[in-house]
């Protein structure tokens, strides 16, 4: 055969049969299977989206439709790219958010709005022949027939509703409470608006035109760490994620990066790449745990006794025996170090005071303005007492000298931060120190030292108006504070690291089980790392720290440690608290929306723990009195003598917090009173308050005229996550099956409070209505009258922001609401729209007076320099000066409606603002009336820009808030530069021409706009770190010294011995006791352990474990975990169904046995619900219960204070916060599983 | 066959029209004669329940068995892929033979509601009917099978449906859907199975992948035993 014949002349063939040298193989088969992949990757769009939860992610979603359902979702990763060393943010989004996306089609899903039978058939019964009021009417005012479904909340029992007839019962419920008791008797409670701020402002819009109560949630939770604002007068500002990498130390303490920031944690690896070393603070060995280079593995609530000694070593080293020049300067110029004490003499002894003020001087030192609230300090050259500028008393009533300038009465002045030498100081002084570690109990260390701990501090004497008084300092008492001995002689204070003594390093090893060296080792490289870097030192913290009753030390231990190393403020460096707060980005632009800002001023807002404390009647099992809290050296008064529902009633009368509601009389009758009269509102109420015609609702919670009434809760699991004290809520709140086993302060013949009248009998069921909108059955719907079926993320168009990016990007409706559902903006609307249908005749235009507390960042944070109570007669009742403000507030009933679909006339009248300063929105609103059309129906709202749709709302926000709108945030930067007599504009101004809409960020998510409300800048050459601007544009921290504030000297700061931080062991919460454990049988084999609730990895952030992936992934139901000493005490095995109980209630679940476990411990992770999964308790009988269930809110009296520069109260800002990590439960193996499957009893005919 | 359609309404919400069209509904089914005797026997007790209970008491019984419990729930992809991604394309699929037929969804419910498979059934031959239906017959046995332990009139109309198709429960399917657990696990023994892990062992192939969640996986891809039968 000839080669020619099998060769190819022409052709070459495209086939080889072997390619690559050998390595490839070319194979004809058929590809037919390849069709399974094109199938499933088919969409006809691609929708932008993300998941609105309450998780911090904020991660851009690909969500893919084919013929209108939705076939499956990728993450998004066009992030715009910020700065050229920096790694990008994405890919953003976990296994979590791609699971939890099949919400939508779940089986678990709210398909219609849901009306509780019993209720149903009450309604349609009147409804025949009455109005939809008077039906309602009649329901309330038959005893017997309001018992007929509100005893049956939480047991089945639901019928479909229409959604017409729904929103009338809401409607005409609410109608109803406004005129029957008032209108702030209506509750609504929805956190985190960040993660879809429309959908919460929809509910706050609402209750803000009909005057209802908007609650606090980032106290609640306890995620706010009030020692935030006590320090900064912020509510919490942190560097993004992406600012870690710029880190050369960074501690992780008691935050659990790798399980808990998913999205994030990428930064903390490449900065591991980078060369930063990590220290990792956890008492077990979680996942964060392994990424550490160095592990200290501290018991549980102990973090603020290795914080002391980190803090004594890195004054010893850096501030004392070498002074490092830039943790000098940093100090002096930006802490409150320089600042003068008064030491007050307390019988024969020194305690420290109050900062000594310019008018404590002849003449206030030529300060005529706010004397009273400008601190002072000594001036390096020439040693005289000068008012620098900064401090708060500049901040208001006059302009151009709030800043942090090395300034003081016009001329440059350096400070003296130490009087320490010789010819600086009148001698030294014997000064008391409150040592609280000796009060230890159960598991921790009780170190046996006195109670009163007294050290030598260098003072001046000097003349003031009252005399002479001893000053020092506030670092000189800061330094003897954390036990260094500087050469004074005395005791308490050492040289020696090994010294058994507080403050030290060996003292430490004590409490926290973390061996000295290594103490000592993290102390050095945490600050020879910021002395090299200028501070870039961080550390990132988790909720764990901020759950402790005395959780305001372990913050100020770190933050501390921060200040002293001049991190606060510095790229790479600073305090890095992600918990629950998920920054609202645009929240000017936001507030003016959600609380209805253009139609009237003031909202109600409520802060939430005091409420539920009060409502829930938790109060009336407190365990903690205050003497137990109380420091030795607090001065005189009656402190000891008040339960701590006291004190919050105190608090509330003199205008420090909130009230709801506020009077016991309905405020549209005060109103109308007044208007009667023709006198102010206020001076109406003053009057009354002060003969007793008028009482506040705070002292009475538990008369039937101050219950709350209807109650709200949207985008929340209320009663399965968040409601501390659950059983309590079960019992009191809604009146229904519960486990509570303690007894009463009655029952128990215990001392009672002294201004909470006292009801021997507690009312059970003091809600009315509870509706509760959500896509899927979670315990809080289980637990309600009405349900309203809400469209899911993919559904609704909103807006979502995070703390841990800088990005603004949408959530958008990739499909119709699935079902019947609607989304949050038209659910409210559609109950607006009814309540407007059914209230005219009933409710016209109406006078409804609002009760306001002294608010931050306002004229009334300088309102009382000292504590005053009018009702004692220690002073006049002047609103909004000694006790709350009231304004009266025009509410139009009947065209609420139209109010809650338009923009009001306020944003053109009065402007807009936030934090203290106000800006013009003419322009903001012109462009509005063109972006969103106007209304053109004759009646209120004629000629108004139209709030229609959600998209129309976030417009609004958009276009009112300067982080996204550089027009406006060029005038907010124009208008603190009044304040603080600086050119700040320069941060906006390149910007000021952008204006990002709704369609913007739908294509494409957008880097935000540098603005005044924040403490950082968004920016091509830094990330965004908190108080960047306040170190590098001077602008002062919101507080009373204008610096960060590490010393406290509110007269409750000083009596609960808090003025510094200190070493405050959990408190003893006693619910181990006799009724909690009668249960157990003599001999049973049990264990009693701490409680503790972090979050986990197999539910959405904090919520929504019932998902049938992420239970696959856990053991498919609720879990404990604990140590293998503590259960094989108890005589339990890995998987054993345990209970879980104390005297607040009981919980059942498996039990994990686990070597990570430190002993002493019980995790059970936040919020797993009782819908999955859970069997019956052997004690109670009932469905096993949830983490909650076992906890109690206990109220701390520092939290309450107000009136008074940072310590005043902001919405979600300061006050009482839900802590829950002070508890201990008896954990039993149980031996009985009893999952209840019974049919309920019949019960005799109705 | 209006057969399916009257079907479709007895596993609809109960309304005050439906109980008012309950005698309608018997006479259909009884005129149009798919269902022998004894199976009209066992859809009785739910006609008359239907026909003569209070409304309330149905609606509530009706929320509580269909829209609150998983293992019941009406729409058929639940039971077949859960919260998987499959089911965005299954449903896709099912709308386009929707489509085929000359329909398009009217109202809220998804295309795999079974109320909304009967009464598109309807409209088609009988022939073609069953054969659709018949793909659904594992779901329908196990359905029937669940109502029945819990002692449901309902189950009257899932045995009807299963009977329509002649859905058989002996085969895989079938059990494998009825062996998986049921929202009121009552066996903890069947309940822990499936969670049960294996022994891990790096020999004698190192390359298999975890056993552990291969265990797993396998036995809850198809369950290894029959349904249980110490709940019934």
């Amino acid at each position: 055969m000839s080669q020619l014949l099998d060769k190819l002349n022409f052709f070459k063939s495209l086939r080889k049969d072997t390619f690559a040298g050998g390595h490839g193989q070319t194979i004809v088969e058929n590809r037919d299977w390849e069709e399974t992949y094109r199938s499933r990757w088919r969409h006809d769009k691609i929708v932008r989206s993300t998941h609105g939860v309450n998780c911090t992610g904020s991660c851009s979603w690909k969500i893919y439709v084919k013929s209108g359902i939705v076939t499956w979702e990728t993450q998004q990763t066009d992030y715009p790219r910020t700065r050229p060393d920096l790694p990008n943010h994405e890919p953003r989004g976990c296994a979590r958010g791609a699971s939890y996306s099949w919400y939508l089609y779940s089986a678990n899903r709210v398909k219609n709005p849901l009306v509780r039978g019993r209720l149903m058939k009450l309604w349609r019964q009147r409804r025949a022949t009455m109005s939809p009021i008077e039906a309602w009417t009649s329901i309330q005012q038959d005893p017997a027939a309001r018992a007929s479904y509100t005893k049956k909340r939480g047991l089945g029992g639901f019928v479909r509703a229409t959604w017409d007839e729904a929103t009338e019962i809401v409607a005409a419920a609410n109608a109803y409470t406004a005129k029957t008791y008032g209108p702030d008797r209506v509750f609504g409670f929805s956190p985190i608006p960040a993660m879809s701020m429309v959908s919460y402002a929809a509910g706050s819009r609402y209750l803000s035109l009909l005057g209802g109560t908007c609650m606090s949630f980032y106290d609640w939770y306890c995620d706010l760490p009030p020692a935030s604002p006590m320090t900064w007068g912020e509510q919490t500002d942190v560097p993004e994620s992406a600012d870690w990498y710029n880190a050369g130390f960074l501690i992780l303490w008691g935050s659990n990066v790798p399980q808990t920031r998913t999205p994030d944690a990428h930064f903390y690896t490449e900065a591991r790449y980078r060369g930063t070393k990590s220290a990792v603070v956890c008492p077990d060995y979680s996942e964060a745990a392994k990424f550490g280079d160095i592990w200290l593995n501290a018991k549980q609530g102990t973090d603020a006794a290795l914080a002391i000694a980190m803090g004594h070593v890195i004054l010893r080293e850096y501030h004392l025996d070498r002074q490092v020049d830039y943790f000098e300067d940093y100090t002096r110029k930006y802490s409150d170090f320089p600042m003068l004490v008064r030491l007050e003499k307390q019988g024969d002894r020194y305690v420290p005071g109050r900062m000594l003020r310019a008018a404590d001087f002849d003449g206030s030192l030529g300060e005529a303005n706010n004397p009273d609230w400008k601190t002072v300090a000594i001036a390096e050259k020439g040693g005289k007492v000068v008012a620098p500028n900064g401090s708060i008393g500049f901040r208001w009533g006059e302009q151009g000298k709030w800043n942090l300038e090395e300034q003081a009465a016009g001329k440059d002045t350096r400070l003296k931060t130490t009087l320490i030498l010789d010819g600086d100081n009148d001698g030294t002084l014997p000064v008391d120190f409150p040592y609280f570690g000796g009060q230890a109990t159960t598991q921790w260390a009780a170190c046996d030292f006195p109670d009163v701990l007294t050290r030598n501090i260098p003072v001046k004497k000097l003349k003031l108006v009252d005399g002479e008084a001893a000053v020092c300092t506030v670092f000189d008492l800061f330094a003897a504070n954390y036990g260094l001995d500087r050469g004074l002689g005395g005791d308490w204070v050492t040289k020696d690291y090994d010294a058994d003594m507080p403050g030290t390093p060996a003292w430490a090893e004590r409490i926290t089980g973390v061996k000295r060296d290594k103490i000592i080792q993290v102390a050095r490289e945490f600050a020879t790392n910021a002395e090299k870097t200028n501070g870039k030192s961080m550390i990132i913290i988790g909720a764990a720290m901020n759950h402790w009753y005395h959780m305001d030390m372990n913050y100020r231990g770190v933050i501390n440690m921060l200040v002293m190393c001049g991190c606060v403020g510095q790229s790479g460096g600073g305090w890095a608290h992600y918990v629950g707060q998920e920054k609202l980005r645009p929240q000017t632009g936001w507030t003016a929306l959600a609380f209805a800002l253009d139609w009237a001023r003031p909202p109600r807002h409520m802060n939430s723990t005091s409420a539920w404390y009060a409502h829930t009647d938790q109060w009336r099992y407190e365990t903690v009195s205050s003497a137990e809290i109380l420091s030795p050296t607090a001065p005189a008064g009656d402190y000891k003598d008040l339960s701590l529902i006291d004190y919050n009633i105190r608090a509330e009368r003199m205008g420090w917090l909130p009230s709801a509601p506020q009077l016991r009389t309905n405020p549209l009758q005060v109103g109308a009173a007044a208007k009667a009269e023709g006198i102010e509102a206020k001076d109406y109420v003053a009057r009354e308050l002060k003969s007793g015609a008028l009482e506040m609702s705070a002292e009475d919670p538990d008369a039937p005229e101050n219950w709350p009434r209807n109650l709200f809760v949207w985008r929340s699991n209320l009663l399965g996550s968040s409601g501390k004290g659950h059983e309590y809520f079960l019992k009191h709140l809604l009146g229904t099956d519960h486990g509570v086993l303690g007894k009463d302060l009655g029952q128990e013949g215990r001392q009672k409070p002294v201004e909470a009248r006292w009801h021997d009998k507690a009312p059970e069921g003091k809600l009315d209505l509870l509706v509760t909108i959500d896509f899927r059955m979670s315990t809080t719907a289980v637990y309600a009258d009405i349900v309203l079926p809400t469209a899911s993320w993919y559904e609704k168009d909103d807006l979502n922001t995070s703390d841990m990016h800088p990005f603004i990007h949408p959530l958008q409706a990739a499909v119709d609401p699935a079902y019947e559902s609607k989304s949050d903006w038209e659910i409210f609307k559609a109950i607006a729209k009814k309540f407007s249908d059914v209230v005219p005749g009933y409710l016209g235009t109406e006078t409804d007076v609002v009760q306001l507390p002294l608010q931050h960042d306002s004229a009334m944070e300088v309102a009382q320099p000292h504590v005053r109570d009018w009702k004692k007669g220690e002073c006049d009742l002047i609103p909004g000066k000694t006790a709350p403000a009231y304004i009266a507030v025009e509410r139009d009933y009947p065209n609420l409606y139209k109010r809650f679909t338009a923009l009001g006339p306020l944003m053109e009248k009065v402007g807009n603002g936030g934090k203290g300063i106000a800006w013009d929105t003419k322009t903001e609103v012109h462009h509005l009336k063109a972006l969103n059309g106007t209304h053109h129906e004759e009646g209120a709202t004629k000629g108004m820009a139209k709030i229609e749709t959600a998209i129309d709302a976030a417009e609004v926000i958009l276009m009112l808030a300067p982080e996204t709108n550089g027009e406006v945030a060029v005038k907010a930067w124009n208008a603190l530069s009044k304040a603080t007599g600086r050119e700040h504009a320069h941060l906006a101004e390149v910007k000021e021409d952008e204006k990002i809409r709704f369609r913007d960020i739908a294509a494409q998510p957008r880097k935000i706009i540098s603005s005044p409300t924040w403490s950082g800048i968004e920016s091509e050459e830094v990330c965004y770190n908190a108080g960047w601007t306040n170190v590098h544009e001077l602008i002062p921290w919101r507080t009373l010294t204008g610096r960060q504030q590490l010393y406290q000297d509110h007269e409750w700061m000083l009596a609960f011995g808090e003025f510094f931080l200190t070493w405050r062991p959990p408190v003893d919460l006693k619910t181990i006791s006799a009724d909690a454990t009668k249960a157990l049988k003599s001999g049973e084999k049990h264990v009693v352990l701490n409680f503790i609730t972090p979050h986990q990895k197999w539910g959405i952030h904090s919520t929504y474990s019932d998902n049938l992936l992420m239970l696959t992934l856990n053991r498919g139901g609720p879990v404990v975990w604990l140590s293998e000493h503590d259960a094989k005490t108890a005589g339990i095995v890995d998987n054993d169904w345990v209970e879980v109980f104390n005297s607040n209630g009981v919980l059942t679940a498996r039990a994990v046995v686990s070597q990570r476990m430190k002993d002493g411990t019980l995790f059970m992770y936040h919020a797993q619900e009782k819908i999955v999964n859970t069997p019956g308790s052997q004690i109670t009988g009932k469905r096993g219960g949830i983490h909650n269930s076992v906890t109690r809110a206990v109220l701390k009296p520092t939290h309450m204070i107000g009136g008074y520069a940072q310590q005043s109260y902001g919405f979600n800002y300061y006050g009482t916060v839900g802590c829950n990590r002070d508890e201990m439960v008896v954990v039993r193996k149980m031996n009985n599983v009893d999952w209840l499957d019974r049919p309920a009893k019949v019960e005799a005919a109705e | 066959m209006k057969t399916f359609k009257a079907l479709s309404l007895l596993l609809s919400y109960p309304e005050l029209d439906l109980q008012a069209a309950i005698p309608a509904i018997r006479a259909t089914l009884k005129d149009e004669g798919l269902l022998g005797p004894h199976r009209m026997g066992h859809l009785e007790p739910l006609l008359a329940s239907l026909a003569g209970d209070d409304i309330y008491d149905l609606q509530e019984r009706y929320v509580l068995l269909f829209d609150r419990s998983r293992s019941l729930s009406l729409n058929l992809f639940e039971h077949i892929h859960g919260e998987s991604r499959d089911r965005g394309g299954a449903m896709v699929d099912l709308l386009e033979t929707y489509r085929a037929g000359g329909f398009d969804l009217d109202g809220p419910e998804l295309p795999d509601h079974l109320p909304v498979l009967l009464e598109f059934l309807s409209t088609r031959a009988l022939e073609e009917a069953q054969g659709i239906l018949a793909d659904a017959g594992h779901i329908l046995v196990a359905l029937a099978e669940r109502l029945t332990r819990r002692q449901s009139v309902y189950a009257g109309v899932l045995e009807a449906l299963v009977a329509l198709v002649e859905a058989r429960a002996d085969t895989e399917e079938a059990t494998a859907l009825l062996a998986e657990p049921e929202d009121d696990p009552m066996d903890l023994a069947q309940l822990d199975k499936v969670w049960e892990e294996a022994q891990v062992s790096f020999a004698p192939d190192p390359n298999a992948g975890c056993p552990v969640s291969r265990d797993i996986l396998a036995r809850m891809d198809l369950p290894v035993r029959a349904a249980a039968t110490a709940a019934e």
